[in-house]
């Protein structure tokens, strides 16, 4: 099961944040090796194109309820390799879940979420606070 | 009132009428026809103003009946009553059936300038669209959106429709049962609704937003193209007397959880025009406008729109579902008809708007 420890996310070299402006000069290989640690570590995690709306009100939503999401945001070139290592990420997960991954994807204790769609129903049927104490990213 | 004027009487009113068939009323007694023909000519002007006098026997004229004054008197006055009363009802018929026209042509007036200011309204968007600096498309060159409007108008038809079962069903004494097929049926027309959009939003995504499609009171309350969940939950619940205490609370947090959408959605579009207008700003309008290809153009931004429209009527689609979910059948019955009703106001506040006397100060 993986763990969710907050406090290590901070010092993941790829996270980025769109309002400092700090963008990592990101081969390939490297998004993906850093996606798979930020995938794991991280309770939940956003992943997203770069200048995408939708992930902001993704980010807007889940702050609303406490929680401050890993934002994972990649350049459209490396778009490919990324959803490959995700799909692989859920398969290792739960060779169950066939679902298509969108963007922006939500990914709670390294599990597949979803996109805004379910980010959203779940929002208003109130599945997703539960969800996220499970995720241990709320300890409300 | 003699022969003469009764006669120019009723040839007036029954004007297919030839003269021989008012002798044949009057019986057969009278076998001059040229007499009558005569007297119908020579006498009206002379006798319509003396309704009072006898029926036969004034000196002035040489009245036809005298000869055979005695014998059918009064089976002649009673024939010449009745005609008068005839005469007079028909006249009142008559009067009766012309204001009925004349308030029909009023009607049918005022109508008519109504429908005149809501095209106008309409096509006050839709002329402004035609100029080349317009994004968006109008719907006689677009469509998709022709399509819509055309869909939009028959979801409407049915709507009143389904509104109109609703009424029915709920004043009426009807089994849980048949109310939740309405409720499913309300419900799944609003998806309906949901998709039409969806598919004008690609054909024209500015279209759905500025809400050419709802009337102005409608457009008045738009976010996002369509309605705000939450401010709907404000209005709605009250309504929908009594719920218990959970209801009250469940239904309190749906509207919180809606707020907390709404706004992540209303930043995300803040965001998107900001970056847009940077685009814009810095010339990034789409590919081909310059030789190096752009990232982060314009027209890249604007397809984001599409996905912000859907996501607005997919928290639309969810809040009235979780709302059935609260709800027992009979309330989110009276939940549905409520909010059909409330969008049927809005509508006809429009229509009241467009039409209102222009010289009229508004108090």
């Amino acid at each position: 099961m993986q763990q969710a420890i907050p406090y290590k996310a901070w010092s993941l070299p790829l996270s980025n944040n769109h309002a400092t402006g700090v963008t990592p000069k990101s081969t390939t290989e490297l998004s993906v090796g850093a996606l798979r640690d930020a995938v794991s570590e991280n309770a939940v995690i956003v992943l997203a194109r770069r200048g995408c709306c939708m992930s902001h009100v993704v980010k807007r939503l889940l702050n609303g309820h406490g929680v401050n999401p890993m934002m994972f945001e990649f350049e459209e070139i490396d778009e490919s390799e990324i959803l490959k290592e995700l799909e692989l990420i859920m398969t290792e997960n739960d060779g169950k879940d066939k679902r298509r991954v969108q963007f922006p994807a939500v990914f709670i204790g390294g599990r597949m979420f979803g996109g805004l769609d379910q980010v959203m129903a779940s929002h208003i049927t109130g599945e997703l606070i539960p969800l996220l104490k499970q995720a241990g990213a709320l300890w409300l | 009132m003699n022969s003469a004027s009764m006669q120019f009487v009723m040839s007036r009113r029954m004007e297919i009428y030839e003269p021989m068939h008012q002798i044949g009323m009057w019986g057969e007694d009278y076998k001059s026809s040229d007499i009558l023909n005569t007297s119908t000519i020579i006498e009206p002007v002379r006798k319509l103003g003396s309704e009072n006098t006898s029926q036969g026997h004034s000196g002035t004229l040489d009245f036809k009946y005298d000869q055979e004054a005695s014998k059918p008197t009064d089976k002649v006055q009673r024939r010449l009553a009745q005609n008068r009363e005839a005469a007079r009802k028909s006249r009142l018929r008559k009067k009766a059936y012309v204001q009925q026209l004349e308030t029909s042509r009023l009607k049918l007036i005022q109508l008519e300038q109504e429908l005149q200011h809501t095209r106008q309204q309409q096509g006050l968007y839709i002329g402004g669209g035609v100029e080349g600096s317009h994004i968006g498309l109008p719907a006689s060159v677009n469509s998709g959106i022709a399509a819509f409007e055309m869909q939009y108008g028959q979801w409407l038809e049915e709507q009143n429709r389904l509104i109109c079962e609703l009424q029915t069903a709920l004043s009426g004494h009807v089994t849980d049962i048949e109310l939740q097929i309405l409720v499913e049926s309300g419900m799944n027309h609003y998806l309906e609704l949901f998709r039409m959009k969806a598919a004008a939003s690609k054909a024209d995504v500015f279209y759905v937003l500025s809400g050419m499609w709802i009337t102005s009171a409608e457009r008045f309350f738009l976010w996002i193209g369509g309605f705000r969940p939450s401010e709907l939950l404000k209005v709605l619940v009250p309504l929908i007397d009594p719920l218990t205490e959970q209801q009250i609370m469940e239904a309190f947090h749906l509207k919180q959880s809606c707020q907390q959408a709404e706004d992540a959605l209303s930043q995300g579009m803040e965001k998107l025009q900001q970056t847009l207008s940077e685009s814009v700003a810095d010339g990034r309008l789409g590919e081909g406008s310059q030789h190096v290809p752009q990232t982060g153009t314009a027209m890249e931004k604007l397809g984001a729109l599409v996905s912000f429209v859907n996501q607005a009527d997919h928290l639309r689609q969810e809040t009235l579902q979780q709302m059935c979910i609260i709800l027992t059948i009979r309330q989110a019955a009276r939940g549905l008809l409520a909010l059909g009703e409330y969008f049927q106001r809005l509508k006809a506040l429009s229509s009241l708007w467009a039409t209102r006397p222009p010289c009229q100060p508004i108090s």
